[in-house]
C-alpha cells in the first residue's frame, strides 16, 4: 500500500475494485466503515456483490476483466471536465499526452458497452473520486489475477495521478496484499529478479555488493518465476525443487499440470507444518514450526514490519524453519551459523537500504513501516510525498483488452475464483482448525437464481462444472451475488479443487495467472 | 494509584493466600493480561489505562475461569472493575466460579471512563484505589429510541449488514461459557453465511444477554464493524430490570426472579 | 501452573493483526486480541480469533520424511537433511546452479525468507527464487 491502513479512516472517498475486504482483508474494512460513518462516499467495483456493496453509495457491477476499460471511462469523464489536476500532472509526471489519447477513446457510452456498467454510475464515480479532497484507491486481487493484471494495476496509477490522489496523507494506490508475510517475502529478495530491498540482480554494482556481504560468487542471471519452474521441470531443465510453505497443488492453476511437472523433479523437497497434496509429492518433508513456535518479523500490507514471537516449542521434532535452512546450508558447503532471527534482522539492516533502520529493539511497540533507512528515522507512513520513487510519475497509455479465454456454446459460463470469510487460502491451517472447519465444511458453486432454474438445481444439490483443464463435482449456492452467466467458486477446498479448471494463462510481465475469468460448462451431476 | 493495587496484590501473592493474580501487565509496548504468580516480581504490573482511561481493559474473568478449571483447588486473585464485579457475581450465581476460590482486588474507573461507558456503577463494593466516580444514564439507548420506530429498524439493519460474523462479540464477552452456542445453531443461521444476510444472528445472541450482560462494552471495542452492540444489550437489559426487576452483578437489585433460576435457566 | 500470555502477529492475512496467544501448561489454549495493536485495535476475524486451534494439531508434521521404496518414511534430522544436501550438490554439478529452484514462502517469517534467497543465491548460485505473491 502506497498509504497506511488507518489513513483509509479520513479519506472523503474511498474506491474498491476487486477486492472482497470483508472476507478477506476484515481489518481493512473496518477502516472503510468508519470512513464511511464520517461521510465518505464509498464505490464498490466488483463483478461479484460483494459484502461491502451493501454499504457503498454506488455499487458498479462491472463485467469480468473490463477493468482498464471501466477505469479508463472515468478518466474520459474527468478530463472532458477538466476535473484532473493539471498542476500535479506538470509538475510530477510525464507521458500524459499519449496517455490523453488512449483515454479520449473511452467515452462512458462506449465503456457501459463493455463493461455494463451505466454510463451515469460511470460519471458519479468519476465525480465523487476525482473531487474528494482525499480520494483512495483499495483493490486486491480482483485486479492483479488477470492476464491484464499489471495493465489494470497502471490504469489504477494513471487515475491516481490524473486527481493528483496519491503522495499525500489519506490517498494513493493501496493493494491488499492476500498472505501475512507476501510483503516480507518480496522484501527478502523471494523474487527470481532481485536481491533483498529490490535490488535487480542484473545490475552489477548489486551482485558485487552481495558477493562481498555474503562473500560468495552471485549469478547475474534473472532466475525462474513458478510458472518457468514447472516449465523447466517439464522440460527437465530444472530437477530439484525446494518448496517452503507453498501448497501449488492447490493453489496454482490447472492442477493437473502442475502434478505432472512436480512429478518430474528428480529431487523435491517441500517443508511445511502439514502434509499437504504438495508434500504428498516430495522426496524429503521437513516439518518446519509454525508461527507460534518461532521469533521473527512479519511485514504486513501497508509495509509495517512487526515481530512475531514464540509462545511454544515446536510440536514433536518439527523446527524452527530458519535453523533448518541453516543447518542445510551448512551441510551443503555454504556455513550459516546465526544464533537468532534478531542477529540475521541485523545483517538484512545491512544490506537492505529500506530495512536500513530496522533492528529487534525497535519494533517494540507498533513496529515500524519501511522505507526505515537508519536507526534514527521514524518510517514512513505513506510513499511518494513530493516525489515519486522513480522521479517523474510514468502514465502508460492502456487499451482494454479482454480475458484470454472466452465462453463460447461449449464452455458458456464465466468462473471467477476467490477467498471465502472462513478459510485461508489453500485452507492448510483453517481447515485444520475445527471451529473453521465446522462453520464451512465444504466447498460450494454460486450460481445465479436464473441459471439455477435453467439447470434445474435447487441450493445443495450437486453440479458437475468443468474447463477445458478439468472437472469438479461441488454442491450449488443459489445466490445473487453472482449475475446470470457467472458462477463462482472458493479456492479453499481440494476435494473440490477450483484450480483444476483455472487458466494458467498469465500476464505477460507479473507471470500472475488469470484465476478470476476463465469458461466453464455445468450440468446437473446425477 | 497503580502502587496501591500492587501492595496488595504482593501482599496476596507473599502471605499464599492467593496462588496466582491475574491482571495486566505492560510488555513490547502493549497491555495484556497476565498471570502474576511470585509477589517479588510484579514487573510491569499496570492498571489498563495506556493513553487514555480503561483503553487497555480485557475480559480478565474469562481468563479466571479458564485458569480455575484448570486449577479447581487453587484460590487465585483477579483485578476488577464495577463491570468486571458485576461479571464475578453473575458468574458465581451460575456456578461457574466458586466465591471461595476468588479473591477479587477493586479498581473504581475515573468518571471521564464512566461518561464514555455510561456505566451505572463505575466501581466494585470495595477498591483500593481510585474514587467512586458519577453513575451514568444509557444516553445511547435513548437517543436511539428518540428515532421513529421504522427509521429505527433501518439504522439496526444497516449495522448487521456491516457483521464479518467474527463471533468476537461472543468470543469476548466475559459471561458467554456456554459450551454450546446458539449462534452456531443451524437452525438459525446457514452454515457458512454471513451474519450480514440474517440479522437472526445479532438479535439472537442479544436475547441470549438477557439476565447475562454486565454492561463492560468490550463487545462493542471489539466489534471490527463498529456496530454499537452495546447500546443492544443495553436496552435489552432495561426490558429484563423492567420485567424482572433484576440486573445482573448489582446488590442493590430487587431480584423478583432468583438468580440462580436465571442461571440454570442459562445453563441450557 | 503455567499460564502466559505471548504477543505476536497474525498468521493469515496482510492486514497484521496483533493478539495474545494464551499458552496453559505449554499448550496454546486461546487468542485474545491486543487492544492497543496500531492495525487491529483489540478486533480479530474469525480466522484469527481461532488462530490457535491448529498449533496442536494431530495432523501436524512431527518429524522429517524420505521418500523410500516409494513410500515417505520418517527419519532422523540427519538423515533426511544429509540426502538433501547431498542431492542437491549431485544435481547443481550434474546440471548446473540454474537447474535447482526454490519457491519461498509468504507464510515464513522476513528472517527465513532472507536465508532462503541467501542459501538459493550464495550456496546453489541461482536466482531461481519465487514464491506465491501472484496466487
Amino acid at each position: 500500500m502506497t498509504n497506511s491502513i488507518v489513513e483509509l479512516e479520513n479519506a472523503d472517498c474511498i474506491l474498491v475494485i476487486g477486492s472482497n475486504t470483508t472476507s478477506s482483508h476484515p481489518l481493512v474494512a473496518t477502516r472503510i466503515f468508519r470512513a464511511k460513518a464520517r461521510g465518505a462516499k464509498i464505490v464498490v467495483a466488483d463483478p461479484r456483490f460483494v459484502q461491502l456493496a451493501n454499504k457503498a453509495d454506488l455499487y458498479m457491477r462491472h463485467k469480468l476483466g473490463t477493468d482498464v476499460a471501466l477505469i479508463n471511462g472515468m478518466m474520459n469523464v474527468i478530463l472532458s471536465n477538466g476535473w484532473h489536476k493539471q498542476d500535479f500532472v506538470d509538475e510530477r509526471t510525464e507521458g500524459f499526452e499519449e496517455f490523453r489519447k488512449v483515454v479520449e477513446q473511452y467515452t462512458p457510452e462506449r465503456v457501459s458497452e463493455i463493461t455494463g456498467v451505466s454510463a451515469e454510475d460511470i460519471r458519479t464515480a468519476a465525480d465523487w473520486y476525482a473531487n474528494a479532497k482525499a480520494g483512495s484507491i483499495v483493490y486486491c486481487m480482483g485486479i492483479t489475477q488477470h492476464t491484464t493484471g499489471v495493465d489494470n494495476v497502471k490504469t489504477l496509477a494513471n487515475l491516481s495521478m490524473l486527481t493528483g490522489h496519491i503522495g499525500r496523507e489519506s490517498t494513493g494506490v493501496n493493494p491488499l496484499r492476500g498472505q501475512n508475510n507476501v510483503q516480507g517475502a518480496c522484501d527478502m529478495g523471494g523474487l527470481p529478479n532481485v536481491y533483498p530491498g529490490y535490488q535487480p540482480v542484473n545490475v552489477a554494482a548489486n551482485k558485487e555488493k552481495f558477493e562481498k556481504a555474503w562473500n560468495a560468487k552471485l549469478s547475474d542471471k534473472v532466475g525462474l518465476t513458478i510458472p518457468g519452474v514447472l516449465e523447466g521441470l517439464s522440460a527437465g531443465s530444472v530437477k530439484a525443487v525446494v518448496i517452503v510453505g507453498e501448497n501449488p497443488m492447490v493453489s496454482d492453476p490447472d492442477v493437473h499440470h502442475v502434478e505432472k511437472a512436480l512429478k518430474n523433479a528428480e529431487l523435491l523437497v517441500v517443508q511445511d507444518i502439514f502434509l499437504t497434496p504438495t508434500a504428498e509429492l516430495a522426496h524429503v518433508v521437513l516439518p518446519g514450526a509454525s508461527f507460534a513456535e518461532k521469533d521473527g518479523t512479519f511485514s504486513n500490507t501497508e509495509r509495517r514490519v512487526q515481530r512475531v514471537r514464540k509462545a511454544v516449542e515446536p510440536v514433536g521434532d518439527a523446527r524452527e524453519d530458519w535453523k533448518i535452512f541453516q543447518d542445510l546450508s551448512t551441510r551443503f558447503g555454504y556455513k550459516m551459523e546465526y544464533g537468532s532471527p534478531a542477529e540475521i534482522m541485523a545483517e538484512i539492516s545491512s544490506v537492505t537500504p529500506s530495512y536500513g533502520g530496522i533492528s529487534f529493539e525497535r519494533l517494540e511497540g507498533d513496529g515500524l513501516l519501511w522505507p526505515c533507512p537508519s536507526a534514527e528515522h521514524p518510517g514512513t507512513k505513506f510513499l511518494h510525498q513530493g516525489k515519486f520513487s522513480r522521479g517523474r510519475g510514468l502514465f502508460h497509455a492502456i487499451e482494454y483488452k479482454p480475458p484470454a479465454e472466452q465462453i463460447d456454446a461449449e464452455y458458456p459460463f464465466w468462473l471467477s475464483t476467490g477467498r471465502i470469510h472462513v478459510h485461508y487460502h489453500t485452507g492448510t491451517m483453517t481447515r485444520n482448525s475445527p471451529t473453521l472447519h465446522k462453520e464451512m465444511p465444504e466447498g460450494f458453486l454460486e450460481v445465479n437464481p436464473v441459471d439455477a432454474r435453467a439447470l434445474g438445481v435447487k441450493s445443495g444439490d450437486a453440479v458437475r462444472v468443468a474447463s477445458r483443464r478439468g472437472e469438479v463435482v461441488i454442491k450449488v449456492d443459489i445466490t445473487a451475488r453472482v449475475t446470470q452467466g457467472t458462477v463462482f467458486m472458493p479456492f479453499h477446498f481440494v476435494e473440490t479443487c477450483a484450480n483444476l479448471l483455472t487458466n494458467p494463462a498469465n500476464d505477460p510481465i507479473a507471470k500472475i495467472p488469470e484465476y478470476k475469468v476463465c469458461a466453464v460448462q455445468l450440468e446437473k451431476a446425477l | 494509584m497503580v502502587e496501591k493495587v500492587k501492595a496488595r496484590v504482593q501482599e496476596l501473592l507473599a502471605s499464599g493466600k492467593v496462588k496466582g493474580f491475574i491482571g495486566l501487565r505492560e510488555l513490547h509496548g502493549h497491555i495484556g493480561p497476565y498471570l502474576f504468580t511470585d509477589g517479588g516480581d510484579l514487573d510491569g504490573f499496570v492498571i489498563g489505562d495506556r493513553k487514555a482511561a480503561g483503553d487497555t481493559r480485557y475480559p480478565l474473568n474469562t481468563q479466571l475461569i479458564m485458569i480455575s478449571r484448570q486449577y479447581p483447588e487453587e484460590t487465585l486473585g483477579v483485578l476488577v472493575r464495577g463491570c468486571d464485579e458485576r461479571g464475578l457475581k453473575t458468574l458465581f450465581n451460575t456456578n461457574q466460579l466458586k466465591p471461595e476460590k476468588v479473591v477479587s482486588v477493586g479498581i473504581a474507573c475515573p468518571q471521564e471512563l464512566a461518561d464514555v461507558c455510561e456505566c451505572m456503577k463505575p466501581f466494585p463494593e470495595e477498591f483500593v484505589a481510585g474514587e467512586a466516580s458519577e453513575a451514568r444514564p444509557f444516553g445511547s439507548v435513548e437517543r436511539i429510541e428518540s428515532i421513529e420506530i421504522g427509521e429505527r429498524l433501518k439504522v439496526w439493519l444497516g449495522e448487521f449488514a456491516k457483521c464479518i460474523k467474527c463471533y468476537g462479540c461472543r468470543n469476548i464477552c466475559p459471561m458467554c461459557y456456554c459450551p454450546e452456542c446458539t449462534l452456531e445453531a443451524k437452525d438459525f443461521q446457514a452454515v457458512g453465511s454471513i451474519a450480514s444476510e440474517n440479522p437472526i444472528f445479532h438479535l439472537t445472541r442479544a436475547l441470549h444477554m438477557a439476565g447475562r450482560c454486565i454492561d463492560c462494552g468490550l463487545c462493542s471495542e471489539a466489534c471490527p464493524a463498529d456496530i454499537p452492540l452495546r447500546t443492544l444489550y443495553k436496552k435489552i437489559a432495561d426490558i429484563v430490570d423492567l420485567e424482572f426487576q433484576y440486573r445482573p452483578g448489582y446488590q442493590d437489585s430487587k431480584g423478583k426472579m432468583s438468580p440462580n433460576v436465571l442461571g440454570e435457566a442459562a445453563k441450557h | 501452573m503455567e499460564y502466559r500470555t505471548v504477543l505476536t502477529t497474525c498468521t493469515y492475512c496482510g492486514c497484521g493483526c496483533g493478539f495474545y496467544l494464551e499458552v496453559l501448561d505449554g499448550r496454546v489454549v486461546g487468542t485474545i486480541p491486543c487492544k492497543t495493536n496500531p492495525v487491529s485495535e483489540g478486533k480479530l476475524c474469525v480466522k484469527g480469533w481461532n488462530v490457535h486451534e491448529f498449533i496442536h494439531s494431530p495432523k501436524r508434521l512431527t518429524q522429517p520424511l524420505l521418500r523410500k521404496d516409494g513410500a515417505l518414511t520418517p527419519v532422523s534430522w540427519d538423515e533426511a537433511l544429509d540426502f538433501t544436501a547431498k542431492r542437491m550438490r549431485e544435481i547443481k554439478e550434474a546440471n548446473g546452479s540454474d537447474s535447482v529452484a526454490f519457491l519461498a514462502s509468504a507464510k515464513v517469517t522476513n528472517e527465513e525468507n532472507y536465508l532462503i534467497q541467501k542459501f538459493a543465491r550464495a550456496a546453489v548460485g541461482t536466482n531461481n527464487v519465487d514464491h506465491c505473491a501472484r496466487l
